[in-house]
């Protein structure tokens, strides 16, 4: 193809719907693994209890069960978990356990039904500890601790200017409580892996959104060194921050390294739900303050997250939380206390936001209380106190050039303009609300680097290898187009191997917004060092000079003749040398400061804004969303359809979080009683997106998969209220909250 | 017990217990691997097939209610070279991220356009409300539905 024609931008086909659309395409649990063993797991049935003593003779003396393994079998150090500093989840229980759900023991047996029936029969000894279901009752005193070190699992402070003196001086200040609940990430494919023997190697391919990080935890618990695991993803069936934690891949590989047999696990969505990761429930503590005109002088909140029984990413949740407790505002002073605590539910650990929806819940009902008390349009209030370029954010981070919040509000200003009032309607009330968000593209104030590389292929064309987990949200192709772009080539020229540790380096979790960003601008840097290497490698070829060499994509032209990739690479290898261009990048933070908070925990921001209508039927309190338009500041568009369905999709889970989603811990075990939004609950939403360049970022881009969501639950929960006249401060705004708060209108 | 059906356009038969559900039947005897376990309660769809025509859930189906009838798993929708319209309009309009629900969506799709070849915005709406997906939001699935059934004009 000319290398003209420019792919970053343009959809393109992606690769994966083909095979999707016809049905072809193979998820973990769709492989046949001859010979594989079937795996069950017997669980905890208490929330917090001592193991006394397991008897697995029964279970044992099954026919067709081949073997039980307890934490005794765990050959490494049976503890793991994302954060360096809270490593402290076991495979299998070891003396006690900390939720009803937790692995207490594993079952390899012929059959399925042999390893559940067999999983049914062991028998745990349990001495009943007092169990801790919220954050209050775990860190009040007589709690039984959870975990040695006690049940507080991380705190964070962060503190700029001086918040008690704009707080006397305020005109106004608001301030109130809001909580949000605990939420199941309910991708459609449950947790699923198998493991083999590849000669003396651990090979496990699994649903996964991190398979480097899988690796190094597996080698741990496995005892193993780094050459004799090796992870690799399956096509995964949505992840959004629940496939970022270790599940079945433990299981597979523990059974097949002491077997050494093929083995095979697939969690009932039952198991999902009790063993799987949730959403962080939040309550936050909010004090602003502002003057006259309605700029923002301070705020001040409080926050505790239930991180349930293990840490998993509650560290990155608390953090990531008080960063963003100001929204994309301008605060000059501002005072942040963020807790994760342990309680004993089921792990709490990253979930579409990592807490930063939480936090805007609580920043945008502030903004509409200052609006209401001030009497100032509530659009109006947040453009007046918007980000700008070299503004500083809470943490004291002068921001950049790709500040496009503003943008984003007078767009929805606009829209609403045009909305004009709504028809009236005697069986209903009509609200309109407002949301934003800003959102720190990448892991917070920590080295998150990505790498990537390109090398030539048998074909005489190019490979790009990299470990980013595409896990449905088309990571692939958006790589693939920067790849292209670079090299002047089409998607289509391009061979693609990924997340796979044996043939690829590590590109970080897919997670925190991150990938296009960080693993975009690795893969450019490996696409322009492989060019430069092939000019310069063609230039002691030819004895042409680089300056009259180009790239074409297959080879290298100087005056008469291309020289191919393949003659290049054959060239190089004579010398002991590779035709390789090995792409880093890592973005440019600086820690936080243990005490005030304070530093450059992004190098980048992705902002929005969201507007929605809603209408509350005033006999049964239902609320439906009739409109939803969105728009995103990306920075640049890399794939547009992949970016407008992240916004799709996002808001829809928003949906879920504003209106119905509330894990019960004790009574939800499947989709019968856990209710996400159908087709039937979102609106049509109108996703839109504005391109204010990040220099920093491959062609510009940022990133959208979690900024999707976060501006949703705010908007909606301003429209109830818009429409009602009573906030709603606790989510989700569920019938009974919605029917209290109409009773309560009607007290009026 | 024996079942004998049609599946895909072809006759088949097979062996099978009286408790094997029609999913476990289609992917572990013909290796259909397009339908799938989300719930294995009938709630999330993709599992969902055609039995004479009309979407079922295959994890509830009774696989010896099979017999006699016409089965199609997606797979029988239109393979690489001959797409049904429904499966390029869902390439088109970004209707496939993950994948998973694909096939329970387009067969809950096509159980539409077979009995009601020109619906309304609300009745494929309603005819995909079995199937949850958790990564689009849906508006590209309902755009590409009503873009397949436009070309089918």
């Amino acid at each position: 193809m000319s290398s003209l024609e420019k792919v970053v931008g343009v959809d393109g086909d992606r690769r994966d719907t083909l095979s999707k659309v016809t049905g072809r395409e193979r998820f973990s649990g769709d492989y046949k693994v001859p010979g594989a063993l079937a795996l069950a797991i017997a669980r905890s049935t208490e929330a917090h209890a001592l193991i006394k003593n397991i008897d697995s003779s029964k279970a044992q003396a099954l026919p067709w069960v081949v073997r039980v393994f307890t934490a005794r079998d765990v050959p490494g150090e049976n503890s793991y978990g994302i954060i360096p500093i809270t490593k402290d989840q076991p495979m299998l229980a070891e003396g006690k356990v900390r939720f009803k759900g937790e692995a207490v023991a594993l079952v390899a047996a012929e059959t399925l039904e042999a390893a559940r029936e067999a999983a049914a029969l062991i028998r745990v000894d349990y001495e009943p500890l007092k169990a801790s279901f919220t954050p209050e009752e775990a860190l009040a005193d007589g709690a039984d601790k959870i975990h040695e070190k006690g049940n507080l699992c991380f705190e964070h402070d962060s503190l700029m200017g001086d918040p008690d003196k704009a707080f006397a001086e305020a005109a106004v200040v608001v301030e109130d409580t809001y909580t949000t609940s605990s939420i199941e990430h309910s991708y459609m494919e449950p947790e699923s892996g198998f493991a083999v023997m590849e000669d003396d190697i651990v090979a496990v391919t699994v649903s996964t959104q991190n398979p480097h990080y899988d690796h190094a935890d597996l080698c741990r618990l496995l005892g193993l060194e780094n050459d004799k695991v090796r992870v690799k993803q399956a096509t995964t069936g949505g992840g959004f921050g629940g496939k970022l934690d270790l599940s079945v891949h433990s299981y597979v590989a523990l059974a097949t390294l002491l077997t050494g047999r093929p083995s095979r696990l697939t969690y009932t969505r039952e198991e999902s739900f009790a063993a799987s990761a949730k959403r962080h429930s939040f309550t936050m503590k909010y004090r602003t303050a502002a003057d006259a005109e309605g700029n923002l002088l301070a705020v001040d909140a409080e926050l505790i997250a239930d991180t349930g029984a293990y840490a998993s990413y509650g560290v990155a949740v608390a953090m990531r939380a008080a960063v963003h407790a100001a929204g994309p505002y301008m605060v000059p002073n501002s005072r942040v206390y963020s807790r994760a605590v342990y309680t004993n539910h089921v792990f709490s650990g990253a979930m579409r936001g990592f807490g930063v929806p939480q936090v805007a819940l609580a920043h945008e009902s502030q903004m509409e209380k200052i609006a209401a008390k001030l009497g100032i349009d509530p659009i109006e209030l947040r453009l007046k106190n918007a980000l700008k370029p070299g503004d500083k954010t809470i943490t004291g981070q002068v921001l950049g050039d790709s500040v496009g919040i503003r943008e984003c509000l007078e767009k929805i200003k606009a829209v609403r303009d045009g909305w004009g009032a709504a028809a009236d309607d005697p069986d209903c009330f009509r609200g309109i609300g407002v949301g934003a968000m800003l959102y720190g593209i990448g892991n917070t104030g920590v080295s998150n680097p990505s790498t990537a590389q390109i090398r030539v292929n048998e074909a005489g064309g190019v490979t790009l290898y990299t470990g980013c987990a595409d896990i449905g949200q088309g990571s692939d192709h958006a790589l693939l187009a920067i790849c292209a772009e670079t090299l002047g080539l089409s998607r289509e020229d391009i061979a693609l191997v990924r997340a796979d540790t044996k043939l690829t380096t590590n590109a970080g979790a897919t997670s925190a917004s991150r990938q296009t960003y960080i693993s975009g601008n690795a893969v450019k840097d490996a696409s322009e060092k492989f060019m430069a290497k092939a000019i310069e490698e063609t230039a002691k070829i030819t004895g042409k000079d680089i300056a009259d060499l180009c790239f074409t994509g297959t080879g290298v032209k100087g005056a008469e003749r291309e020289v191919t990739l393949t003659e290049i690479a054959e060239s190089l290898k004579e010398q002991g040398n590779e035709l390789i261009g090995e792409g880093y990048f890592d973005p440019e933070t600086v820690p936080l400061d243990h005490h005030t908070g304070q530093g450059k925990p992004y190098s980048t921001y992705g902002f929005a804004a969201q507007l929605t209508r809603v209408h509350v039927d005033k006999a049964t309190a239902e609320v439906k969303v009739e409109k939803l338009f969105a728009v995103h500041d990306i920075g640049k568009a890399i794939y547009p359809q992949g970016v407008i369905g992240q916004i799709s999709g996002g808001s829809a889970m928003g949906v879920g979080l504003a209106l119905m989603e509330e894990f019960d811990h004790a009574s939800d075990k499947n989709f019968d009683t856990y209710l996400i939004p159908t087709v039937l609950d979102v609106p049509d939403v109108e996703a839109s997106f504005i391109e204010h360049a990040e220099p920093t970022g491959p062609y510009g881009a940022k990133g959208v998969g979690e900024p999707a969501l976060i501006p949703t639950a705010p908007a909606i929960v301003n429209a109830i209220s818009d429409a009602v006249g009573v906030r709603i401060t606790s989510l989700p705004a569920n019938l009974e909250r919605v029917h209290r708060a109409l009773q309560l209108m009607g007290g009026k | 017990m024996f079942v004998e059906f049609t599946l895909n356009g072809e006759k088949v038969s097979a062996e099978i217990s009286g408790e094997t559900t029609a999913l476990a039947l289609l992917r572990e005897n013909f290796d259909l691997i397009g339908a799938k376990e989300g719930c294995g309660v009938g709630e999330c769809g993709a599992c969902t097939i055609l039995v004479d025509g009309v979407a079922v859930n295959g994890c509830l189906y009774l696989a010896g209610k099979l017999d006699g009838r016409e089965v199609v798993t997606v797979e029988g929708v239109g393979g690489e070279d001959a797409l049904d319209p429904l499966q390029k309009k869902f390439m088109e309009h970004g209707a496939v991220q993950c994948g998973y629900c694909t096939p329970g969506m387009l067969l809950s799709a096509k159980a539409l356009l077979i009995r009601n070849p020109k619906p309304t915005l609300d009745e494929v709406k309603v005819a995909i409300s079995g199937n949850l997906c958790r990564c689009t939001g849906y508006t590209p699935i309902v755009k590409a539905i009503m873009a397949a059934t436009e070309e089918g004009k």
